[in-house]
């Protein structure tokens, strides 16, 4: 809201900026910290689909305040926002996991890219049986493992009927559903099932893709929700978004604590802040500690060249994404993601400070943090 | 009249002439356009070789001819083999053509031969342009969100009710598979399957028909002794077309299959096509072999493809050279 204010107020310098300049004015209502107006620029970035709703109502607010930046965003997925930011066709990538070392040095080096972590997102156990309710259905690390190991077969496992007394579990067959097309949504998902279980660490490990014992795929988290909803006796690991815009029924986590929980973006964010030092190499903040936690929860990244060729694009850019892990956060909750914890957040600006160009820092310093 | 014909006659020579030469001029630029164009062609089929088979070279140097014979598909050991999908998609290709095959051919001579309900042909022609002109991607909904419930609720159980002692339909039927994905491809390959066939059996000579008919033959004796034997080339071509259409669908038949890698001989069972491979591991897919794998299947793609071109030229060589030996 501040920035619409200053927008206004600093109106003629926007004209300024319009021509490639870069102004800085202090608020003069109320003597707070000093704020760009971004100059001029169309940006472009390409890559994951998980935080792609966010992505878009963000970008669009953004453009809202600051109609001289349009920004665009392709949701082609992960390694292929990857490849357009190596090879420099867009201005930021977007990824569920970030580059690794293989990926930075065809980016030019471990020190080239700047990767700041956007968005926090959860994933629910959705299911299909009659008769069981939302919530109803306790799924325990060990439980979740076997039935994606495939030996757990029916609903009416022991292994399962013990941490569900109550509630009347069929004499069904298990039908898994997983997604065939690449996604962060696995990755976290296949990341939890590694923590939790040496069985699957040894035979499946964790990755964007993984040869499945069991089950069938479906592409994108639509489709596995639909085919979810379709089959009598189905489970399957879906974004937390698409399971409540869907209203689907979700089975009750036990996390690391041993508490039972509903995945919630607060309960992300619960799990989240239990995690201080997270950085592109350490990341993972699946079953995490604390009562609250949702177990199967992960970040969300963008990545950017440190070294921006074009001084005027760079600078709207490092100002957009300030804005996106500040303001922009507020965007999150309402298509069902979790705001970053504020430690993330003065993590994400004090990287965004290192982008330069020409030798000049883009990101003025004295933009911090909201306290 | 004439006298006109007589002036053309003497002035033809000089008319000639200057015809000719412009006419050299025209022909020479009209045949560099013609050999521009075929030119063309081949650059753009050999451009698009060589940047399949580059990015291919990780994985064809990693894996060599053992592509073929893995049915292992690990992206997080990096290890991968092609023959599951190989299987899926030669499997559902050869389902599709044996229900579309009778199908087609029935309602192709239904269209060509059959003139009593000749009142039906026109309606029934456009539905059959109607059903070649619907995008795969449609289709794919359709068969997502309706057939595979009715497959799974009631055509796999009476399937496996009334034949269920063939291994061929065993296990639990899911709705998504092998059985539901040939059924999708024959929909989309039968518009095609009718109408090149039909347009063939129409181009029989009538007289053979009619000879036919006059030496006391009936219409099925005719059908079945001169126009298919006349018309076999054709529909053989017709059946390849489709088959080359069945081979590369991808969108459909990744929405139905299951996208499972493995090779079971239940046909309830899920399966992985080539194309649906491609089509949904590119996007994430990071890493030279892993890439490079997901274009070594585009190759084997390509090479089934030409695979069937060239087996479809065989054939139609040897029918017409049969038939002309008979002739």
């Amino acid at each position: 809201m501040t920035r619409v204010l200053i927008a206004l107020s600093v109106g003629a310098s926007v004209l300024l900026a319009a021509c490639g300049g870069t102004s800085v004015a202090g608020n003069p209502s109320t003597g707070g910290p000093a704020v760009i107006t971004p100059p001029a620029a169309a940006l472009t970035g390409a890559g994951a689909t998980f935080p792609a709703p966010f992505y878009d109502a963000a970008r669009f607010a953004y453009n809202q305040k600051f109609s001289q930046v349009t920004v665009n965003y392709q949701a082609v997925g992960s390694g292929a926002g990857i490849q357009q930011l190596t090879k420099k066709l867009v201005d930021f990538g977007a990824s569920d996991v970030p580059m690794n070392a293989t990926e930075l040095t065809a980016a030019g080096g471990s020190d080239a890219v700047v990767q700041i972590a956007s968005t926090l997102g959860t994933e629910s156990m959705a299911f299909n049986l009659s008769g069981v309710s939302n919530g109803q259905l306790k799924l325990t690390p060990k439980t979740i493992a076997g039935i994606f190991l495939g030996t757990i077969k029916k609903w009416n496992d022991p292994a399962l009927a013990a941490d569900n007394s109550g509630v009347s579990l069929p004499n069904q067959a298990i039908t898994v559903v997983h997604r065939s097309d690449g996604s962060g949504t696995t990755y976290i998902f296949t990341d939890y099932l590694s923590t939790v279980s040496a069985d699957w660490k040894s035979k499946v490990g964790k990755g964007k893709s993984v040869s499945w014992p069991v089950g069938q795929g479906a592409s994108g988290n639509a489709a596995v929700a639909t085919r979810i909803t379709q089959t009598p006796g189905a489970i399957g690991y879906v974004e937390l978004a698409y399971v409540l815009q869907t209203n689907m029924t979700q089975a009750s986590l036990q996390n690391h604590d041993g508490q039972f929980v509903i995945p919630s973006p607060e309960g992300a964010t619960a799990a989240a802040s239990q995690f201080l030092a997270v950085n592109p190499t350490q990341f993972s903040i699946v079953d995490a500690p604390g009562q609250k936690s949702a177990p199967i929860s992960g970040y969300s990244w963008l990545m950017l060249y440190k070294d921006q060729a074009d001084k005027t694009k760079g600078t709207a850019l490092v100002d957009y994404l300030d804005w996106l892990v500040t303001d922009g956060q507020q965007y999150a909750a309402n298509v069902h993601y979790a705001k970053l914890p504020s430690n993330i957040v003065k993590d994400d600006i004090n990287s965004l400070k290192t982008v330069t160009s020409g030798g000049t820092a883009l990101l003025p310093s004295s933009v911090a943090a909201p306290s | 009249m004439s006298r006109g014909t007589a002036e053309r006659v003497v002035s033809a020579p000089l008319v000639a002439a200057s015809h000719q030469r412009r006419f050299v001029l025209g022909d020479r630029i009209f045949r560099a356009i013609a050999y521009g164009a075929a030119l063309l062609i081949m650059v753009i089929a050999v451009i698009f070789l060589i940047a399949l088979v580059i990015p291919a070279l990780p994985a064809m140097t990693k894996f060599g001819l053992g592509f073929f014979t893995s049915r292992t598909w690990d992206p997080v050991r990096n290890q991968f083999g092609a023959l599951a999908a190989i299987y899926g998609t030669l499997v559902t290709s050869a389902i599709a053509l044996l229900i579309a095959f009778p199908i087609g051919l029935g309602a192709a001579l239904f269209l060509a031969e059959d003139a009593r309900l000749s009142l039906l042909r026109g309606p029934l022609s456009f539905l059959i342009e109607l059903l070649a002109g619907i995008p795969s991607v449609v289709i794919g909904l359709w068969a997502f969100f309706i057939l595979t419930a009715l497959m799974r609720d009631k055509v796999d159980p009476f399937l496996q009710h009334t034949l269920g002692f063939l291994p061929l339909l065993k296990g639990t039927p899911s709705g998504y598979g092998f059985l539901t994905a040939s059924l999708v491809l024959a929909i989309m390959v039968l518009p095609i399957m009718i109408a090149l066939s039909r347009d063939v059996i129409r181009a029989v000579p009538r007289e053979l028909r009619e000879a036919s008919l006059a030496l006391g033959a009936t219409n099925a004796e005719t059908i079945w002794s001169v126009i298919l034997p006349y018309a076999r080339v054709g529909i053989t071509g017709a059946v390849l077309l489709s088959l080359g259409r069945a081979l590369g669908e991808t969108i459909a038949v990744t929405m139905v299959i299951g996208n499972t890698m493995q090779i079971s001989a239940s046909l309830f069972a899920s399966g992985y096509t080539l194309p649906s491979v491609i089509a949904n591991e590119f996007t994430e897919a990071t890493g030279n072999v892993y890439l490079g794998s997901l274009f070594y299947l585009g190759v084997v793609l390509v090479l089934i493809t030409i695979a069937v071109n060239v087996l479809a030229r065989l054939l139609i060589w040897r029918f017409t050279g049969s038939g002309r030996a008979a002739a």
